[in-house]
C-alpha cells in the first residue's frame, strides 16, 4: 500500500504533527516512504530505526482521509508497530485491554505516585490515568426543549466507549436521556472495547477478537442502527468494514451514527444564569462533516466563542508513552486555538482526556453530553 | 563541476551539530530518507539536513559551505515535480519549514513581510482576517510555502487575472554563499532604481542563495466570487467558448480546461456536474464586489449560449470549493488511470491552444498512451499528463517519446517547456532547445556572481 503513495504532499496540509513541528521527516508522506523503501530497497535502512521513526504518528486519520491513493499511513503504522512489539505497547494493550479493572484503579493509584518520582516521559499519561476518574463533570447549561418524531419507536444499539461504561458513566446517562427523548428504544448489549486503540498499537489479533465480538452483536440484534458518542469509537467501528463483505460493509457504514446525527432536530434551551464561553474541540477523528459541532452551535448560539480545525489534542494513542514529547507541541496548538474558552466541551474521550491532562488552570474540560440537564 | 564532499568529516560533523543543535541536525539515513525525495520521485541521498530557526544560522552555514564547497539544497514542502529539491550531489539539505513566521500583515502599506517557510494557504486566510488577498494559488497551495512559490515562481489557478508569484513580490532578503544578506527592493509598490535583482531570484529555484525574508505586494480581498462549470459537446466549441467569454469584455479570475480524458479520471473518483455528453469542459472563476459578480456571471452565461454547451452550472459558497477541489483533485486523480505519469506543463500563446491540445491528444493516440491535457486554458499553459504502466515493458520509454514529442510541439508553437513546474532533473536536458546559447551563457555568467562555487543546489536546469 505504501506504493501507492505518490509523494503528491496532500497529507501535508492536514497533519497536525507536522505543523506543530517542522520535522519533514514526520509527515505521512514521509512515513508511506520509508514503508516503500524498507520494502523495495532491504538493507538500506534500519528496521527497527524505520519502525521508531514511522511510529511517531498521532493516528489521527486526517492523512487518510485526504489521500487521493488510498494510503492510510496510521494503518502502514500500526503494522510496523506489530514487527515490533516491546514494553511500552504491553503496558498500553495492557490499559485498553484491562480497561474494566484497571481505568478506575489507575486513576486512583496515579493520584497516589508522588510528584518527584513520576518519570519525565510518563508524567503526561500518569496525569491522564489521574483525570480518568468521574469528578463533578461540567456545570449543565442546556435542555432539550422539543423533539422531532423521526426516530421515534425505532430500536438502535449503544456503542458507549470504555470510557463512558468505566468511569463516566454521566455520559451514559445524558445519552439515554436524549434517545428517551426521541422516542428510541434501546437494545440491552454488552459491547467490548472497539478495539482501534490495540489496532493502532500493533496488537492486530487482540482487536480482530474484540471487532468479532462487536459485529457477532451487532448481527444478533438484528443488524439496527449503532449509536456512538465518541468520535474515536465512531472511527474504530467505521473501520469493520474492512472485515466484511461487501454488502454487509456497506450496511454497516450506513448502520454506525453519531448520537448527535441522530438528535438532529431537538431544540435547546439555554439555562446558564452566569456568562459561560464554551470552546469546541473538532476531534481528528470526527471526519470533515461534524454533526456534534453543528449541534452545539445550534443548542448554544453565541456562547460559543472558540473552535479548533486543523488542530490536534495530540493524544495520539501509545505514541504517548513512545513519543517523547513530541506530542506537547501538537497540544499546545490547540489550546492556542481555543484561547477565551472557560469550558471547553468535544465529543471523543481520547481528546477529552488529553485535554483535561493539559487545560490551563481554570478551564474545565468534558464531554459535550456533560452541558445537558 | 567541482568537486564536492563525498562525505562529512569530523569537522564537518561537529560544525552543523554546533550550529544545529537538538533535532535541528540529522545524519541518518531514516531520518534523512524524507529529504532525498521530491514530488518528482527521483532520489538521492544528502550528507545531512539542518533546520535553521534564524537568520544568523544561515549566514554561518552558507560561510562555511561555500569555504568547504559543500552543496546546498534548499527545500521547503519539496511539491515540485521535477526533482527540484533532489540532492542529486549529497551536501546539505536546508530544511526550512521552521522559519515560517508571519512577521506582518499591513493593511496601509498593502504589504506583508514574512518567512519563506509559511504555508501559502495559512498566509492567505491570515491576510483575509485583515480583508487583504495575496492571489498566487497554485494547486499545491494548501500544503506548499510562500518561499517555494517564490523559489519555483508558481503560478496556479488565478494566473489569468492576477498574474503568477514574480508579481507579488516586492522585496527579498537572501543569504549569498559566503554568507553575505542581500537585502533586495522593500515595501515601496514602484521602484525602478537599480537591476530588479529580487526577479532575479524568483523562479531561480535556489540556484542563487537562499531566501530567508519575503515582502509581498496585497490587495483589497474581494468580497465575492462565482464560478461556473460548463461542459462542451467538442474540443472545437470549448475553444470558441473560452475565446467567446474573452471577447464579451470579461477577465475570470479563473479559466480551467479539462478534456475528454480528464473527465473520465474525475467521474472515476468522484461525482461531477457536467453533463454526461460532454466532451471537454471550462471550469470559470469570477470575483470582485457581490453586485459585479452576479452581472458577470450572466454575462458569461450569455455569451458562452452561441457554442451551445450542454451543460451550465453557476455556485457560490460550499458548493463552489466543493467544484474546485475536483479540479484541484485531477493531477493526482490522474494514477486512477495508470500508475506512473510523465507530467508536463507546457506553455503556448493563447491563441495556439487549440492546436496544442489536439495533437497531445493525437500523440498521445499514434503512441497508444492517455494523454490528458488540463489546466490554465486562460493563460496558455496547458498540463499535459502522459500516462503508462511501469510494469510493462516499453511503455515508460514511450511515455518519454511522447513528452519529447510535447516539448518539440511546444516550441514549434512559440511557446515554452515549461509554464510553472521549472525544469529541476526530468527537464533539465531540454533547456538547451528552448534557450539559445546566448542565453544560457549569460545565465551562467549571472549565477557565478552570486555563486562563484556553484554550491547553489547543483546538478538542476534553469
Amino acid at each position: 500500500m505504501a506504493g501507492d503513495c505518490i509523494l503528491c504532499g496532500k497529507c501535508m496540509a492536514v497533519c497536525p504533527l507536522l505543523a506543530a513541528t517542522g520535522r519533514e521527516e514526520l509527515a505521512p508522506r514521509s512515513k508511506a516512504d520509508l514503508c516503500r523503501v524498507l520494502a523495495e530497497a532491504p538493507g538500506t535502512l534500519s528496521e527497527s530505526d524505520v519502525e521508531k521513526l514511522a511510529g511517531l504518528c498521532l493516528g489521527c486519520g486526517r492523512c487518510a482521509e485526504v489521500c487521493s491513493q488510498g494510503v492510510n499511513v496510521p494503518e502502514l503504522v500500526s503494522g510496523l508497530r506489530a514487527a515490533h512489539p516491546d514494553f511500552r505497547k504491553w503496558l498500553w494493550k495492557t490499559w485498553l485491554t484491562r480497561a474494566r479493572a484497571l481505568w478506575p484503579a489507575g486513576s486512583a493509584a496515579a493520584k497516589l505516585v508522588p510528584e518527584q518520582f513520576r518519570p519525565e516521559k510518563l508524567g503526561q499519561s500518569l496525569k491522564m490515568l489521574a483525570n480518568l476518574s468521574g469528578g463533578p463533570g461540567l456545570e449543565p447549561i442546556m435542555r432539550p426543549e422539543s423533539y422531532p418524531d423521526h426516530w421515534r419507536g425505532k430500536t438502535v444499539l449503544l456503542f458507549a466507549g470504555c470510557t463512558a461504561t468505566f468511569v463516566q458513566s454521566r455520559w451514559l446517562m445524558a445519552a439515554l436521556k436524549l434517545l428517551d427523548g426521541l422516542g428510541v428504544e434501546v437494545i440491552p448489549a454488552e459491547f467490548k472495547c472497539c478495539g482501534s486503540g490495540l489496532k493502532s498499537a500493533g496488537f492486530a489479533d487482540e482487536a480482530r477478537e474484540l471487532v468479532e465480538h462487536n459485529l457477532s452483536l451487532w448481527r444478533e440484534a438484528g443488524k439496527p442502527p449503532v449509536v456512538t458518542f465518541c468520535a474515536s469509537c465512531h472511527a474504530g467501528l467505521a473501520g469493520y468494514g474492512q472485515a466484511m463483505e461487501a454488502g454487509e460493509a456497506a450496511l454497516w457504514a450506513d448502520t454506525i451514527l453519531p448520537l448527535s446525527y441522530v438528535a438532529q432536530g431537538i431544540s435547546f434551551v439555554v439555562t446558564a444564569t452566569s456568562p459561560n464561553q464554551i470552546g469546541y474541540h473538532h476531534p481528528c477523528h470526527a471526519g470533515g462533516d461534524d454533526p456534534d459541532k453543528r449541534l452545539l452551535e445550534a443548542a448554544v448560539g453565541d456562547l460559543l466563542v472558540a473552535a479548533t480545525d486543523k488542530q490536534c489534542c495530540g493524544f495520539g494513542g501509545v505514541m504517548q508513552l513512545t513519543g517523547g514529547g513530541v506530542t506537547e507541541s501538537v497540544n499546545r496548538r490547540c489550546w492556542d486555538a481555543l484561547s477565551g474558552a472557560r469550558t471547553v466541551v468535544t465529543g471523543c474521550s481520547a481528546c477529552i482526556t488529553q485535554l483535561k491532562a493539559s487545560a490551563p488552570d481554570g478551564v474545565q474540560v468534558g464531554h459535550w453530553l456533560e452541558l445537558m440537564e | 563541476m567541482p568537486n564536492y564532499a563525498q562525505a562529512l568529516t569530523r569537522a564537518h560533523e561537529k560544525f552543523l551539530a554546533d550550529l544545529f543543535p537538538g533535532d535541528g541536525l540529522l545524519t541518518s539515513p531514516e531520518e534523512m530518507n524524507a529529504f532525498s525525495v521530491d514530488a518528482g520521485r527521483v532520489r538521492a541521498m544528502p550528507l545531512a539536513v539542518v533546520r535553521p530557526e534564524r537568520l544568523e544560522q544561515v549566514t554561518e552555514l552558507l560561510k562555511w559551505a561555500d569555504a568547504e564547497r559543500m552543496p546546498i539544497y534548499p527545500r521547503a514542502r519539496a511539491t515540485n515535480q521535477v526533482g527540484a529539491a533532489v540532492p542529486v550531489h549529497g551536501g546539505i539539505v536546508v530544511s526550512l519549514l521552521r522559519m515560517n513566521r508571519v512577521l506582518d500583515i499591513s493593511d496601509r502599506d498593502f504589504a506583508a513581510e514574512l518567512e519563506p517557510g509559511v504555508v501559502t494557504a495559512d498566509f492567505q486566510a491570515a491576510c483575509a482576517k485583515k480583508h487583504l488577498f495575496y492571489p498566487p494559488d497554485p494547486a499545491s497551495v494548501k500544503t506548499s510555502t510562500v518561499g517555494g512559490n517564490i523559489a519555483t515562481c508558481a503560478g496556479g489557478l488565478r494566473a489569468v487575472k492576477y498574474g503568477v508569484t514574480r508579481d507579488w513580490v516586492l522585496g527579498l532578503e537572501a543569504v549569498l554563499p559566503g554568507g553575505e544578506v542581500l537585502t533586495m527592493g522593500g515595501r515601496a509598490h514602484k521602484d525602478v532604481v537599480g537591476l530588479d535583482l529580487k526577479r532575479l531570484f524568483v523562479g531561480s529555484a535556489g540556484k542563487l542563495g537562499l531566501i530567508t525574508k519575503i515582502t509581498v505586494k496585497l490587495i483589497p480581498l474581494p468580497e465575492a466570487s462565482a464560478s461556473v462549470l460548463v461542459g462542451f459537446p467538442t474540443l472545437e466549441a470549448c475553444m470558441d467558448g473560452a475565446m467567446a467569454v474573452f471577447h464579451a469584455g470579461l477577465l475570470p479570475s479563473a479559466c480551467e480546461f479539462m478534456d475528454e480524458n480528464v473527465l473520465k479520471v474525475v467521474r472515476m473518483g468522484s461525482e461531477i456536474p457536467v453533463h454526461e455528453s460532454a466532451r471537454a469542459a471550462l471550469l470559470f472563476k469570477l470575483d470582485g464586489t457581490g453586485e459585479g459578480v452576479d452581472a458577470e456571471a450572466k454575462r458569461l452565461v450569455r455569451a458562452l449560449e452561441p457554442v451551445h454547451p450542454v451543460s451550465v452550472v453557476t455556485g457560490q459558497g460550499a458548493e463552489e470549493e466543493a467544484i474546485w477541489d475536483v479540479r484541484r483533485d485531477i493531477s493526482p486523480g490522474s494514477y486512477r488511470l495508470r500508475p506512473n505519469k510523465v507530467s508536463e506543463d507546457i506553455a503556448v500563446p493563447r491563441g495556439r491552444v487549440p492546436d496544442l491540445v489536439e495533437r497531445a491528444q493525437g500523440l498521445g493516440r499514434e503512441f497508444g498512451l492517455p494523454v490528458l491535457c488540463y489546466g490554465h486554458l486562460g493563460d496558455g499553459n496547458i498540463h499535459t499528463n502522459v500516462m503508462f504502466d511501469g510494469g510493462k515493458e516499453g511503455e515508460e520509454a514511450t511515455a518519454h517519446k511522447v513528452k519529447d514529442g510535447l516539448f518539440r510541439l511546444a516550441l514549434e508553437l512559440g511557446g515554452t517547456i515549461s509554464g510553472e513546474h521549472g525544469t529541476g532533473l526530468s527537464k533539465k536536458s531540454f533547456v538547451g532547445e528552448q534557450l539559445s546559447t546566448a542565453e544560457v551563457r549569460v545565465m551562467d555568467e549571472i549565477k557565478a556572481v552570486f555563486d562563484p562555487n556553484n554550491i547553489m543546489n547543483p546538478g538542476k536546469g534553469y
